[in-house]
């Protein structure tokens, strides 16, 4: 197999990226999962998931569809304890702190690990409200520490130039890519550590996918974030790091531009360059 | 372009002609049903001619004064068997209902007449028609007036004259004065004197009740003791107040001339309005028409409920269905979303859910004999044990009531309200649910603050089913708390103000009690058709409102079905 075939998906560097030179052994670890096994009934999903998250980087999640890689992201925040006959063994570590564990207060940890979904799913509640809500769930009342909250949030998530003039309007007025912000808007309001963004961009228009995109770039410097998604350009394009799963297994994980430039394994290959998937 | 009848019912025409042909006959039913009773309800407010004439039958001859009410044929056959004399060529004949009034003289006030045997028909503009509060109407010719038994003004003959204008004029002048008489009457009798006695009741009640506990204390009983004499003063003086206005109302009286040519006498006090009928022009009859409309929706039902107006029986209907609403919505929702959200979904609620759908099934008599045995002989009878020993062996809540009858058709609608809510809960997106619970919400404050409130506009619709089947609901009332005449209304301006544990009258119940337990079923049939419309009006009413407000949901959270 020649070098131009295992590029024949993707031509990495012809992507506009930060040319840095990345070492997952010298990161910060923001999550860290530890043999992770999940099973819907007698249906097992996930066989022992072993992997660290990087602080302060974009990770990707990529595979077939139905390879796990939205139920290991799921994992992060608990997600799955709202799926019947859904059992979870394995721990995964969120600041040394098994997030499995039975002292854990659910609520505060889906605080500290915000989650994006697939399509976007604003509240039929005004922008601001959106916004404010994680917020006022949390017990924040005065106004004007929300009111700069919002603001910042909304900036973060580069909307408030679009919605500044119309605050109180329903969010459901939006187009999707504006309730996709939003909807991160909403997210990064609490001050999570995680992001998690289950392909946060699937649903929407090539010029919304761009902004989603370039917001992420802008992100990871204040959140760890972990993406899903199926388009492998994508996760070239705004990740850090790469993951690739494969039935429930994580064949390979590395520094992205190795991954795909250069995966080791045989898997890995054949999907990126298209044989599979 | 001869088509095949094959090929015409496969093309769908003749399945599109039964759709349409349905939907026409229920809107033909729809319309006919209401047309019915609106034409019969509404027309009879409209002051109708006076008729005179001379009824001759087996030559002996009458003067009837009346307002032909009907009209019906009738074969000859059948009068000849009846008795009367018919002539041989004939085959049928018309035949009318006539109402005559002056019950306190005729006895009757509607009687039949061949149309044919009422002969010189005239409506002399001079006849003039009473409405009293007693007796029914009155018919006939105004005489005179006398004040103390005097004869102030009066007159002979049937031809009009400045003599008789001056005449008419004291009349209405008369009648105006007794009737601002009469509402000061009402107001210290309902109002006042209802106030004292009610807080009579009360101390009598609060004595009882410092028997009971065996309080010796003496200064209680005196306190007691003092405000019933200060009470028993006010009403001493309300009582004098009220002898001279009784004696000022009865001071005139008229002197008319009725059919059968005798003069009679009666108190102006007993007259609501006079007018008359064959002088007035069509606008005159329209004022007419629009001032008794207004009085029957306005104004306390007289004379058995025959004559005047159904206020309270609106009053009670809105009432109940509203204290019905209050319960039956916290109540559904809070079952529904136990059911839908927090039980384990399998067998046994799965025959929850069968159950429940089943009890909208039950006929609603059974809620009744349900309502009566449990909420106001048990739940009642033991409510009164604990709180109200004083009022005892009298029952307070013991007995049937507006409470009672709100709980009984709040749970004879509850299935409506909860079926419809699991449904709402059922469309909320999964997606807006885990939003809400990825941003460090709990599951209560999920359902608080973005399920419910998202769910509310099916929660309306529930609610909307809810008042329909409620407010024309009749049978279940009639043991758990609904009377013929309610001495009060449940809401008035004594402490508690709102009396739960008062009897009610409702539109429904009213309409069989005017209609079948009436004791004058000709007078009181247009009004079983008013009352009806009304009940219908209400309900649409009631409904409207609750639309509005589903609306009003639906439009804020309408971009849900992503």
């Amino acid at each position: 197999m020649t070098s131009e075939a295992k590029t024949h998906a993707i031509d990495i560097s012809s992507l506009q990226r930060d040319h840095q030179t990345l070492n997952l052994k010298e990161e910060n670890l923001a999550l860290e999962v530890k043999d992770l096994k999940l099973r819907y009934g007698d249906n097992e999903a996930l066989h022992g998931i072993d992997m660290l998250i990087p602080k302060n980087r974009v990770t990707a999640f990529i595979g077939p569809s139905g390879c796990g890689k939205s139920t290991l992201l799921r994992c992060f925040n608990r997600m799955n304890d709202l799926v019947d006959d859904c059992h979870i063994t394995g721990q995964i570590l969120l600041d040394e702190d098994n997030i499995y564990d039975r002292s854990v207060d659910i609520a505060e940890l889906r605080r500290r690990v915000g989650m994006v979904f697939q399509k976007p799913n604003p509240f039929p509640k005004s922008i601001y409200e959106n916004v404010a809500y994680g917020l006022r769930i949390q017990g924040v009342t005065k106004k004007r520490v929300i009111d700069e909250t919002v603001e910042w949030a909304l900036k973060s998530a580069a909307l408030w130039d679009e919605v500044k003039d119309r605050l109180h309007e329903s969010a459901l007025g939006m187009s999707g890519g504006q309730q996709q912000r939003l909807v991160i808007a909403r997210t990064i309001a609490v001050k999570p550590e995680v992001l998690l963004l289950d392909e946060p961009a699937s649903a929407l228009d090539p010029i919304s996918t761009l902004k989603i995109e370039e917001l992420i770039h802008e992100l990871k410097k204040d959140f760890t974030i972990v993406i899903v998604t199926h388009n492998m350009q994508q996760a070239a394009r705004v990740s850090d790091y790469t993951a690739f799963m494969y039935m429930g297994d994580l064949i390979e994980f590395g520094v992205t531009d190795t991954l795909f430039t250069n995966p080791e394994k045989k898997q890995t290959e054949d999907y990126i360059t298209g044989r599979y998937g | 372009m001869r088509q095949s009848f094959s090929e015409w019912t496969k093309s769908g025409a003749p399945w599109v002609w039964l759709n349409a042909g349905a939907v026409a006959i229920c809107l033909i039913m729809v319309i006919g049903l209401l047309s019915l009773i609106a034409v019969r309800g509404l027309g009879h407010f409209w002051p109708a001619d006076v008729v005179q004439g001379t009824y001759v039958e087996n030559d002996h001859s009458v003067r009837l004064i009346g307002e032909r009410v009907q009209t019906e044929i009738v074969p000859a056959e059948q009068l000849r068997g009846s008795g009367v004399t018919v002539a041989e060529n004939v085959e049928e004949m018309h035949r009318s209902l006539m109402k005559v009034g002056n019950r306190d003289h005729g006895g009757t006030d509607f009687i039949w007449i061949i149309d044919d045997f009422l002969g010189n028909q005239e409506k002399p503009e001079m006849l003039f028609t009473a409405e009293r509060r007693e007796w029914g109407n009155f018919y006939g010719y105004l005489r005179g007036i006398k004040e103390e038994g005097k004869l102030v003004a009066s007159h002979d003959g049937y031809e009009s004259n400045p003599e008789y204008q001056i005449l008419w004029d004291a009349l209405q002048n008369r009648i105006e004065r007794v009737t601002s008489i009469q509402e000061k009457i009402d107001h210290i009798e309902k109002g006042e004197i209802s106030s004292i006695n009610y807080e009579l009741e009360r101390l009598r009640l609060k004595e009882r009740s410092l028997q009971l506990k065996e309080v010796v204390e003496t200064a209680p009983y005196q306190a007691i003791t003092d405000r019933r004499l200060e009470l028993d003063a006010e009403y001493e003086s309300l009582q004098s107040e009220l002898l001279a206005l009784y004696k000022a109302i009865n001071r005139d009286s008229i002197t008319a001339e009725i059919a059968n040519g005798q003069v009679v006498e009666f108190k102006i006090a007993s007259i609501v309005r006079a007018f008359l009928p064959n002088d007035m022009g069509l606008g005159g009859k329209l004022v007419h028409y629009f001032q008794k409309l207004w009085e029957f929706v306005s104004t306390d039902p007289r004379e058995a409920n025959t004559e005047g107006g159904i206020f309270p029986a609106i009053f009670g209907t809105v009432m109940m269905v509203l204290i019905m609403s209050v319960i039956v919505t916290p109540f559904g929702v809070v079952a529904a979303v136990y059911l839908r959200e927090y039980a384990r979904q399998g067998f046994v609620t799965r025959l929850i859910r069968i159950a429940v759908n089943n009890l909208a099934g039950v006929p609603s008599i059974v809620y009744g004999v349900f309502g009566l045995g449990f909420f106001v002989y048990f739940l009642g009878g033991h409510i009164d044990d604990a709180f109200f020993p004083e009022a005892k062996p009298a029952p307070t809540f013991g007995t049937p009531g507006l409470m009672w009858a709100s709980i009984t058709l709040a749970l004879l609608t509850v299935p409506v309200v909860i079926v419809a809510t699991e449904e709402g809960l059922t469309r909320i997106p999964r997606a807006v649910r885990e939003g809400s619970l990825a941003l460090g919400a709990t599951k209560f404050e999920t359902l608080m603050k973005i399920v419910i409130p998202m769910a509310s506009p099916a929660i309306m619709t529930g609610v909307i089913l809810a008042i329909a089947r409620a407010a024309g609901e009749v049978a279940p009332l009639m043991l758990v708390g609904v009377v013929k005449l309610a001495p009060s209304l449940p809401l008035d301006l004594n402490y508690p103000y709102l009396h739960l544990d008062q009897k009610f009258m409702h539109l429904g119940f009213h309409i069989y009690d005017v209609g079948f337990q009436s004791p004058n079923v000709e007078a009181a049939r247009p009004l079983v058709y008013a009352t009806a419309l009304l009940l219908v009006i209400v309900i649409a009413l009631l409904n409207l409102t609750a639309i509005q407000i589903r609306n009003h949901l639906r439009e804020k959270f309408k971009a849900l079905e992503m």
